[in-house]
């Protein structure tokens, strides 16, 4: 009895040193109540029913304080796709119908619809994107020189005469709906900023237009 | 005699071995051999025009020695027909598949009706330079392939000791050395007793000097030396309990095992992909969001198709590589959250990357050299507020002018002085 009592608070203190987060252990954490979003929270998923029930204050239909999963929706997570047929509020842009299969076409109707007056924003907004998103294939210069270009096959050179004459209306199409082995960007990147990188493109990469 | 006899035998066979090799080498056709045949000219500066040509306009879907995207090109001379027909390809394939050239049309469906970029403004002098080029890369024969040990150059393999090396080295150390004291002690004993035995005739002082004993137990139990343990332990035990009380509640260096090995380090570092290419949310949500795998797959549709942990991905999105097509049944990737900021306080992205013009390495840390991630910093309020302290705001835009006029005082306006650390920012 009297060894114990002397060595509880060298226990303590270990097992305090345990509390820290490490690997595949998150740690001890304070006041969990305050901790886990009751409202779905859309990047968090814990489908666990019973997860947390030892913090629970009131009663909540036997879940757990930390159930965080909705039901509704497919395979339970908390976020979900917007409803079929809704358009996003983006700045006035229609949804882009043009099908993936009319290049040319839309080469030729599509006009940038970009404010022309406010040429050096566009073309600086436009490079920053293009480094962002077309740089590490297409290279810096869009010569297809990126560092991933190396191992993809297939990387536009857009420096050579091949490009020249492509509208921005083409490069937008392009950027949407991807060409050749170049995927889809249009998920990613949105049509406003499509539109600063055709611009940017067809101004600061592609070569003289020779018609 | 047998040894020499057996000796110059193996020279003997060595010998022949090396006069098959150099004939079989000399058995391959010279440049000169090949352009006799093809007509196509072999001078170097031609050749120099045409590797320009080459890499700014094939090298992109076209190798010499294997297929890429299009076919590969050694000896391209040899399938057509005629030389006309090949320029004509060259420069302009859609006209030559229309007229129903056979060659044309059975490439064209060999390759699943993917079509060549039109290069019409190629001069005819350039694509004889072009392939007077391939002609010559063709003889050259392919490069010796240089082994890729997956990771690339540098990145993967850090220089120097990984850090859990370093302990076993230092507890291997720490053996040797205590063998090397029990060595040392047996040696004294046998001596000891060796001079006792066989020495009677020892004087006084040599005799203090042999018979000395280092009285251990005595010291041990002195009261001063009790304390002096007694108290690093407490020391030692008070501090790591002080520290583990610090780290409740946060959970820097929390680094979970994720369901696909995706490493950081090979992307943003190596290929120096930008963070947002596949974070879009950054600039313009709360959350900078998980890509979904329809960004993974802009490259690993042709990247890396045979890796166990591509296949994780193909299997969550139902993409069937062979028949290059997506199933019905898609499952979600289950990634494991490492950055849990507690809901009791709210972090919005877009506004400190877009607005505060925030790099993602000033709170997730090395993230471009990390394999697996984990939480660089500790996200507690303490850290949140020093931040907010002495980060100076960029008041480059005309919604700050006055409040820049007001603000007077000759320190930087900073976070704080706009309402930085009012608790209803972060806390409602």
């Amino acid at each position: 009895m009297k060894i114990s009592k002397h060595w509880m608070w060298l226990l303590g203190a270990a097992g305090l040193s345990a509390c820290g987060a490490g690997g595949n252990d998150p740690g001890v954490e304070y006041a969990p109540n305050m901790y886990h979003s009751i409202p779905y929270e859309p990047l968090s998923q814990i489908t666990d029913k019973s997860a947390g029930a030892w913090v629970n204050s009131t009663d909540t239909e036997g879940l757990g304080e930390y159930y965080s999963s909705n039901p509704n929706n497919p395979h339970g997570m908390n976020m979900r796709e917007p409803v079929a047929g809704t358009v996003r509020r983006n700045k006035g842009y229609l949804p882009y119908r043009i099908p993936a299969d009319s290049l040319e076409y839309a080469g030729q109707v599509l006009v940038n619809p970009l404010d022309s007056t406010m040429q050096d924003e566009i073309l600086a907004d436009g490079k920053e994107l293009y480094l962002t998103f077309c740089e590490h294939c297409h290279g810096g210069k869009g010569a297809g020189d990126g560092l991933v270009a190396e191992k993809y096959p297939g990387v536009a050179n857009l420096t050579t005469p091949t490009y020249a004459n492509h509208t921005e209306g083409k490069i937008f199409h392009v950027i949407t709906h991807g060409k050749g082995n170049m995927q889809p960007h249009g998920s990613q990147i949105s049509q406003g900023d499509r539109w600063k990188i055709a611009r940017y493109v067809r101004e600061s990469i592609l070569g003289e237009p020779t018609n | 005699m047998y040894i020499r006899q057996k000796l110059s035998l193996t020279l003997f066979a060595l010998f022949f071995t090396g006069i098959f090799f150099s004939s079989s080498v000399f058995g391959q056709a010279t440049l000169e051999e090949v352009s006799a045949a093809s007509g196509i000219p072999t001078d170097q500066a031609l050749i120099d025009e045409g590797k320009g040509l080459f890499s700014a306009n094939c090298y992109s879907c076209h190798r010499i020695h294997s297929d890429w995207t299009g076919p590969g090109l050694a000896n391209v001379w040899e399938r057509w027909e005629s030389q006309e027909t090949l320029y004509e390809w060259i420069k302009n394939n859609g006209a030559v598949l229309a007229s129903g050239d056979a060659y044309a049309n059975e490439l064209y469906e060999a390759w699943n009706g993917s079509v060549m970029t039109n290069f019409a403004w190629l001069e005819d002098n350039q694509v004889t330079a072009l392939l007077a080029y391939i002609q010559d890369e063709t003889v050259k024969g392919p490069e010796e392939v240089v082994a890729d040990g997956g990771g690339g150059d540098g990145t993967s393999s850090e220089s120097g000791v990984p850090s859990q090396y370093i302990n076993l080295i230092l507890i291997g150390l720490l053996v040797v050395l205590a063998l090397i004291l029990g060595v040392l002690v047996l040696i004294v004993t046998v001596l000891r007793r060796y001079i006792i035995a066989k020495k009677e005739d020892l004087d006084e002082e040599d005799q203090e000097i042999v018979n000395e004993r280092v009285d251990l137990p005595a010291g041990l139990r002195s009261p001063q030396f009790l304390f002096i343990v007694v108290f690093i332990f407490a020391a030692v035990v008070a501090k790591s309990a002080i520290d583990g009380l610090y780290s409740i509640g946060v959970q820097q260096g929390y680094q979970p095992k994720q369901p696909i090995a995706f490493s950081h380090a090979l992307h943003a570092g190596q290929y120096e992909i930008e963070c947002q290419y596949c974070h879009t949310g950054v600039m313009e949500s709360k959350s900078a969001n998980i890509p979904s795998a329809n960004i993974c797959m802009n490259c690993h549709i042709n990247v890396a198709t045979g890796s166990p942990e591509i296949a994780k991905i193909y299997k969550a999105i139902d993409w069937d590589p062979d028949t290059q097509t997506y199933g019905e049944n898609q499952q979600p990737i289950e990634w494991v959250r490492v950055h849990n900021l507690p809901d009791l306080s709210y972090f919005n992205h877009a506004q400190h990357v877009n607005v505060g013009g925030q790099e993602c390495q000033t709170c997730h840390g090395p993230i471009e050299t990390m394999e697996v991630v984990y939480q660089h910093s500790q996200l507690t309020m303490g850290w949140c507020i020093n931040c907010h302290r002495e980060t100076e705001i960029n008041t480059d835009n005309a919604y700050y002018d006055k409040l820049v006029k007001l603000h007077e005082s000759d320190d930087p306006m900073v976070v704080e002085d706009i309402g930085g650390l009012e608790c209803s920012k972060c806390h409602y």
